[in-house]
């Protein structure tokens, strides 16, 4: 008897702390230590902010073969693949040589990076614009402060957009009515918002500059005067310019021009605009940190220096440009701007090697300049085209080398002005989109012939001798636009769009 | 167990009759494995009642009666044995180990079990088969021991983890890996290192684990529930016994070397390919003949291994001890891997009454790895370097002090060009160089322990409590030097991290176990579990050093000129409320049904319990009256069936939102992860049916499965032009099913006085197929969709090369194209076999197609073991096959630039009308030649093997010699030579079939640059005081 009721209080006194325990014992009510949830991402004026650097961040360093790395959309990767898609930057390594020697196909890794990460960066963007107005309608943000967002993000979309355009659609000016991409207007951040989204078809060229205007009109109207580290109303009008450009609007492009004319200057030595990035010439550039850049695999001053400043130097200089006549042999670009070794000649507008904080340059003055020297060409205003183009070139020519003239040039006026973006623009992965729009209204046949990649291994070919060559593609071969991802097609389940003839 | 039965022998046999007409008989019985005597075996005169038992020491003394012929001896766990009696006055008898019956009593999840009453599918697996053979971490030996238990070794580095499946692939996004659990507490399975692979499994010193059980269907798993659906692996260690102390040393030493390495282009030979290249494609020449260099010798070694283990086992009738100090040092085969570990465990079981027992299980280990950089495409990736490094420059330039007296370019950017007018593509630099300046460390500090009450409450039944705790404190180091390599572009780099896990895990369970009416045996067990656990770290790290000096061994603070840091933190909650009951009738009838119901933090709040239950039935036929087999003396059939679940998913997986992204205009938030609060428990159905059979002495085990996994949590694809982070959404979508057959056959095939042979048998077979999907999972080299296995290659189909002009073909759509190597006319052509040298029509490329399945269909492992007098030897086979591999290591070696080429390049095409597999040379046409961002039907081989896993032959001193020569000092003794991986015979051309570049689950079969397998030839003793 007297065991049995030990037993018994055994067994009451387990329960007992078994229950205790159990109430006690509460671990799977957690919340994330890393996640802000989507209803409290735009409470506060300061996590608004966070979440437009957010985009810039992703602008900068965006995805690229599932990770964080190698500075695609805008951090490294849209000079890159501009550049190495034409003729005046020369591929040395196995790196970038599926872009240069045209062998890409809907699964190369560039251009389904290119096309990942940009419209990563739209999507950040549109559920910021669409979270502005609800922020300031409750008091978070100012209207002022609401707008000023709003114009950055609608200048980050059309910057995105564009740089889609000019890789994987036909050019405008050869027939806008061709098949464009898909521009998203909305953000996508719940699942009942896929189907929707997945409806957006690519429609056509002329919508998506259409669009692409329109949105830069209304960044205009919304932005400041600003910095150019930050979307600005000047960025915006510099972008238009350049759209415009792309569409052949001639007048436009001067509209736009006129209005930059008097707040920004071309500067007296044309390395300054890549020693810091605040110089009368920089209009918009992305900033890279030493704790934010595209890495040694992708950062420009890593990709482009030159090896004896510790730099990788996959990319030289091609010999074309550099031993184009059209290049005056006394032009300081030529010694400001580039540093030799045995084996080439390098660009040296990025320059740190170490830490890779060279912002990225995306819109200068002096483009806005030669887009409007262009335009005035092309309206037959020869005079004002020809004092662009000189107020560009005879900056960097010592006073022994005479300015072009209108009759000196004849009619080579606009063949002068296109030679001098080569120059002045060069490893600003700018030849892309000329080569795209000038191949579109039939000025170029296409891709011209490039130098052998792998083959400028030595000094000596900028000084003389044959150049190796290879790696032309005609417009019309379906290569000259980049295929859609082979991935965007086939997990669109309800509504793919369309590839591109010829993949 | 012995010892436990040991009190109940006592008991009943105590029967001692002396007779008047009798004959004292004495002597001694010992074994194998207790040679100094085994304690508590019967001895019993044939034919009577007349019997004693042994002593302490295994002596006995009996009276027989005067007509008596035969004594016969037995016990538990060994064969029994009769001896005639003749006139001997003295008979000492050694028994034998019953293998049959040694597994009596299984670990199955919060208990044990008889294995006769087991209905569900467990394989155990002796420890003692491999607890001798070097290896970094145990579950690389479980490979081919069990039937269902697949086990991969992907490659020689040390501290990379092998991959392990049971019963095929069990998820596709989420873990597929089994839950480990230790002496009842599961382990975390997470890799904590940043800089090596360091798999956490290497932390447990395989001498300390006694044996493992594995948990295959769902019935047996469904205890562990939402864990479950990858299989259970319970590993039990060592524990004390009754005794006086039992000292144990043994130790191995002896080389590992790699099974086979790359057959290169010699320096000559390369500089006829490298100007052909350039030639051909209109380039001028710059290679030029220099030496003959085999970079891979920079890399590869003899790496000395060694292993030693020391443990003290003993006890009182009331306290048990285990301790144990191992200490191993292994040297993998490529420069300068290697794993080093020490190890302590202390186990103790202590009963403070009759009704109440305490215990502990602690072990404590210390592992370091120092690794390198063998990034499959990492320009100082040791595989990738070494074998593209040009063959006709030499690797050291005495000279050259600024590098270490290396041949590197004055600038560092790359390796010397010789007598080349180029250096190596993608400057790669001297491997010699990065090899000795850059380090890769890993350490890590593992506690793995519980402690347990146990009480008996009430006769049957019994509470127990038990709380387990894993922690990891690792810390890494990094280092890269500044002038040359990795290190270059940073002007030199440091990093240091230290990344803890920590996990408790509390259980607590009633378990009551009853007789009604003498046949009906219950046994119920219910429970609680909670566990908890944080995973977190933070890092440090410098680059531009300013002095060498300064970077050996940790960060020192003032020696950098940019400084970078970063942390992490995540926590994981689990709860569960389970129970289990067993029934038996007779042992006839069996059955056990099991219930649990989880929750996770993982989960969204309201979705994050599950309930999972199993159940299974058996009947053992061959005890029914009308089983009636001369042949077959147990018979055995089961069934079962169980819905478990998969807790390898994300953290949070539920959760979305912003998270932290610092970009170049500075620290925001950026969008992460779309939530999705329905996101449910993916679910595990099990089905098995299966068998166990004694015919003679040939035990037979049979299981057929099918695992049905439903709901599968999937990183489901969205189209990237939506721009949805990661562009995938956590979704329950998707289906698969795995079903299979397992066979295991063991036997004694011969025992036959001195000699004996023990057989041991078992294969699987299985078929996986993915049902359901909500679009094709397309990777770089495998493509998962809907009616075909998880992950088969898929790319495009290589047609040969064009005779009349070197052109490598493909298949398009329904053609043929032919990629035009002539400068100036680049680019696809339409093929025409009539006209084959025409290349006027333009043509698309090559398309897409599934090449081959990556997962073997059948796998299996074959030991024998043999035995004469005191010889023994084991040779171990295993095999696998029906699988294929996309041998991206050979595509790689075959490419166009200005690198080293594996030497089949030397049939190359070069004239009209050669029939050859290698096109025309091409500089800089590698994608365009060989297609290089898919696979490649050309790169596909088959993946079949059969490899010679172990050799192992060992000698067992004489009782009588140990006793001459040490008087009594030590007790047994063994000496052993072993051989691991001793051959692999295989079709496939790569260094080694197992190789395996991933480890998820959708990207399988390929073989890009890994560091071949290691071969192990060692010497050892084990020595008993």
């Amino acid at each position: 008897m007297k065991k049995f009721a030990i037993k018994n209080i055994k067994l009451a006194l387990v329960g007992v702390a078994l229950l205790g325990f159990t109430s006690a014992c509460e671990v799977t009510e957690l919340v994330p230590a890393n996640l802000i949830p989507d209803s409290e991402a735009f409470s506060t004026g300061a996590r608004i902010e966070s979440a437009v650097l957010g985009v810039y961040e992703s602008a900068q360093r965006g995805f690229y073969a599932n990770a964080v790395q190698r500075g695609y959309p805008f951090g490294a990767a849209n000079v890159e693949q501009g550049d190495m898609r034409g003729e005046d930057m020369y591929n040395d390594q196995a790196f970038y040589e599926i872009t240069y020697n045209n062998s890409y196909s809907p699964v190369s890794a560039n251009n389904v990076g290119m096309w990942i990460s940009l419209y990563r960066m739209i999507n950040r963007l549109n559920i910021i614009l669409e979270n502005l107005d609800v922020a300031v309608t409750n008091g978070v943000l100012t209207t002022d402060e609401g707008n000023a967002y709003k114009g950055e993000m609608l200048f980050l979309r059309a910057l995105a957009h564009h740089e889609l355009l000019i890789h994987f659609a036909r050019p405008y000016s050869d027939n806008p009515s061709s098949l464009g991409i898909p521009y998203r207007t909305f953000g996508i951040d719940d699942v009942t918002k896929v189907p929707d989204g997945e409806a957006v078809q690519r429609g056509t060229v002329s919508e998506d500059y259409a669009q692409l205007l329109q949105d830069l009109d209304a960044a205009e109207g919304f932005l400041p005067e600003g910095g150019a580290f930050r979307a600005n109303k000047g960025a915006a009008i510099a972008l238009k310019s350049r759209v415009k450009l792309h569409m052949e609007d001639w007048p436009g492009v001067l509209a736009e021009y006129t209005k930059l004319a008097s707040k920004y200057a071309i500067t007296a030595n044309p390395a300054t605009p890549f020693r810091g990035g605040t110089s009368t010439d920089n209009i918009f550039s992305f900033v890279n940190s030493a704790e934010a850049n595209p890495g040694v695999n992708g950062a420009l001053p890593a990709m482009y220096g030159n090896p004896n400043n510790g730099a990788r130097g996959l990319v030289k200089i091609s010999p074309i440009i550099w031993r184009a006549d059209f290049w005056d042999p006394a032009d300081t670009r030529r010694s400001l701007l580039t540093s030799q070794s045995t084996t080439g000649i390098f660009t040296s507008k990025y320059q740190d090697a170490v830490t890779y904080t060279d912002p990225n340059v995306i819109l200068r003055f002096a483009e806005v300049v030669l887009n409007a020297a262009e335009a005035n060409a092309r309206t037959g205003k020869m005079m004002e085209a020809v004092d662009l183009l000189n107020s560009v070139r005879s900056r960097a020519l010592p006073a022994s080398v005479p300015m072009y003239t209108v009759e000196g040039l004849g009619d080579g006026t606009l063949q002068a002005i296109l030679n001098e973006r080569r120059i002045e623009l060069l490893a600003e992965g700018r030849r892309w989109p000329d080569i795209h729009r000038l191949s579109g209204e039939g000025l170029m046949s296409g891709i011209p012939m490039k130098a052998t990649t792998r083959s400028i291994t030595n000094i000596s070919f900028y000084q003389g001798g044959v150049i190796p060559m290879d790696h032309s593609l005609e417009y019309s071969s379906h290569l000259f636009v980049w295929p859609i991802p082979l991935t965007e097609i086939q997990t669109n389940i309800s509504a793919p769009i369309e590839q591109n003839p010829g993949y | 167990m012995k010892k436990v039965l040991l009190t109940f022998a006592f008991a009943i046999l105590t029967l001692v009759s002396v007779l008047a007409q009798s004959k004292p008989i004495t002597g001694r019985v010992t074994s194998a494995e207790e040679p100094d005597g085994v304690p508590g075996a019967s001895v019993v005169v044939k034919g009577t009642t007349i019997g004693v038992i042994t002593d302490l020491d295994g002596s006995y003394s009996i009276q027989a009666p005067a007509d008596a012929t035969t004594l016969v001896f037995s016990f538990v766990g060994y064969l029994s044995k009769e001896m005639p009696i003749g006139s001997n006055s003295v008979i000492n008898v050694v028994l034998d180990v019953d293998v049959k019956t040694l597994n009596e009593v299984v670990v199955v999840g919060y208990g044990t079990q008889e294995r006769r009453e087991i209905t569900g599918s467990v394989a155990s697996i002796d420890a003692s088969a491999i607890e001798n053979l070097v290896a970094p971490s145990f579950e690389s030996q479980l490979a081919g021991r069990a039937p269902g238990v697949s086990v991969t070794t992907p490659s020689g580095i040390l501290g990379s983890a092998p991959i392990i499946r049971i019963r095929g692939v069990n998820s596709l996004t989420s873990s597929a890996s089994p839950l480990f659990v230790i002496d009842g507490v599961p382990l975390v399975n997470s890799d904590r290192s940043s800089v090596n692979d360091a798999n956490p499994l290497a932390n447990i010193n395989p001498a300390d684990i006694a044996s493992f059980e594995v948990l295959k269907d769902g019935s047996a798993s469904a205890i562990y529930g939402s864990r479950a659906a990858n299989g259970v692996i319970l590993i039990t260690t060592k524990r004390g016994a009754t005794g006086k102390a039992k000292v144990s040393y043994s130790t191995s030493m002896g080389i590992n070397e790699a099974v086979d390495t790359f057959d290169l282009l010699t320096g000559d030979q390369w500089v006829t390919i490298a100007n052909e290249k350039r030639t051909n494609a209109g380039q001028s020449e710059l290679a030029a003949p220099g030496v003959n260099t085999d970079w891979q010798d920079l890399v590869f070694r003899q790496g000395f291994t060694q292993q030693h283990n020391l443990s003290i086992a003993g006890g009182s009738e009331a306290t048990k001890y285990f301790f144990s100090l191992g200490f191993t040092d292994q040297e993998s085969p490529v420069r300068p891997n290697e794993l080093s570990r020490y190890s302590f465990r202390g186990n103790v079981d202590h009963n403070i009454s009759k009704a109440v027992r305490v215990g502990t299980s602690m072990s404590y280990s210390y592992t370091e790895i120092f690794g390198l950089n063998n990034g499959s495409n990492s320009l100082s990736g040791a595989i990738y370097n070494s074998t593209r490094s040009l063959p006709n420059v030499p690797i050291y330039d005495e000279a050259n002090t600024a590098f270490d007296g290396f041949n590197v370019t004055a600038n560092g950017a790359t390796t010397g060009f010789g007598n080349n007018l180029a250096g190596p593509d993608n400057n790669i630099p001297n491997i010699g160089f990065v090899l000795k300046n850059n380090i890769y460390r890993s350490r890590t500090h593992r506690i793995i322990g519980n402690a347990y009450g146990e009480v008996d409450i009430l006769d049957g039944l019994t509470a127990r409590t038990q709380i387990g705790v894993d922690l990891t404190m690792a810390d890494d180091f990094q280092s890269l030097d500044a002038r040359h390599g990795d290190g270059r572009s940073s002007n030199g780099s440091v990093f240091m991290a230290a990344n803890p896990a920590f996990q408790w895990n509390w259980q607590n369970t009633l378990n009551y176990q009853t007789i009604i009416a003498e046949d009906h045996n219950l046994n119920f067990t219910a429970g609680l579990e909670y566990q908890f656990a944080k995973f977190y770290g933070f890092s440090a790290s410098g680059t531009d050093i300013s002095d060498d000096y300064f970077r050996r061994n940790n960060l020192i603070t003032g020696s950098y000129n940019n400084q970078f840091s970063g942390g992490g933190y995540t926590e994981r909650g689990y709860d569960s409320y389970f129970g289990r009951f067993n029934y038996s009738y007779k042992g006839k009838y069996l059955a056990s049904f099991t219930v649990r119901n989880d929750g996770i933090s993982d989960l969204a709040v309201e979705n994050q319990r599950g309930t999972f239950f199993g159940g299974s039935v058996g009947w053992r036929v061959s005890d029914e009256a009308f089983f009636n087999s001369e042949l077959i003396s147990d018979f055995k059939v089961r069934a079962s069936y169980a819905e478990v679940g998969n807790t390898g998913i994300d953290s949070f997986a539920a959760y979305g939102g912003y998270s932290p992204v610092l970009g170049g205009a500075g620290a925001g938030i950026g969008y992460n992860r779309i939530a999705n609060a329905d996101l449910q428990w993916e679910t595990s159905k099990k089905l098995n049916f299966g068998l166990d059979m004694t015919l003679g002495r040939i035990t037979v085990s049979a299981d057929y499965f099918k695992n049905n996994i439903d709901g599968i949590i999937l990183a489901a694809p969205t189209a990237p032009s939506l721009g949805v982070p990661g562009n995938s959404i956590n979704q329950n979508v998707g289906q698969m099913e795995n079903t299979g057959f397992e066979l295991r056959v063991a036997s004694n095939v011969i025992s036959r006085g001195k000699f004996s042979w023990d057989t041991d048998f078992n294969i699987s077979y299985i078929k996986n197929e993915v049902t359901n999907l909500i679009s094709p999972l397309t990777g770089t080299y495998n493509r998962t969709e809907v009616g075909n296995p998880i992950a088969q290659l898929y790319g495009v189909v290589w047609e040969g090369v064009n005779a009349a002009n070197g052109n490598p073909l493909y298949r398009s759509g329904d053609n043929i194209v032919q990629y035009n190597l002539v400068r100036g006319a680049l680019g696809f052509k339409q093929y025409d076999p009539a006209n084959p040298s025409d290349v006027s029509v333009a043509a698309s490329g090559p398309t897409q197609e599934y090449l081959g399945n990556t997962l073997p269909k059948w796998q299996g492992g074959w030991s024998n073991n043999f035995r004469f007098g005191n010889f023994d030897a084991e040779i171990f086979t295993r095999f696998s096959g029906g699988n294929y591999i996309m041998n991206e290591s050979l595509r790689g070696l075959l490419g166009q630039g200005f690198s080293n080429n594996q030497a089949s390049i030397l049939t190359r095409w070069t004239e009209s009308g050669q029939v050859t597999d290698i096109p025309k040379l091409y500089s800089g046409q590698d994608q365009n030649m060989w297609q290089n961002s898919v696979s490649n039907s050309r790169f596909v081989e088959k993946g079949d093997y059969v490899r010679i896993q172990n050799i192992v032959l060992g000698y067992t001193v004489p009782v009588s010699a140990l006793q001459s020569a040490f008087s009594g000092a030590i007790s047994n003794a063994r000496v052993f030579a072993q051989v691991q991986n001793p051959f692999t015979f295989t079709g496939y051309s790569g260094l080694d079939p197992e190789a395996n570049s991933f480890s998820g689950q959708l990207s399988f079969g390929v073989d890009s640059n890994v560091a071949p397998v290691i071969r192990t030839y060692t010497l050892g003793i084990s020595v008993g005081f």
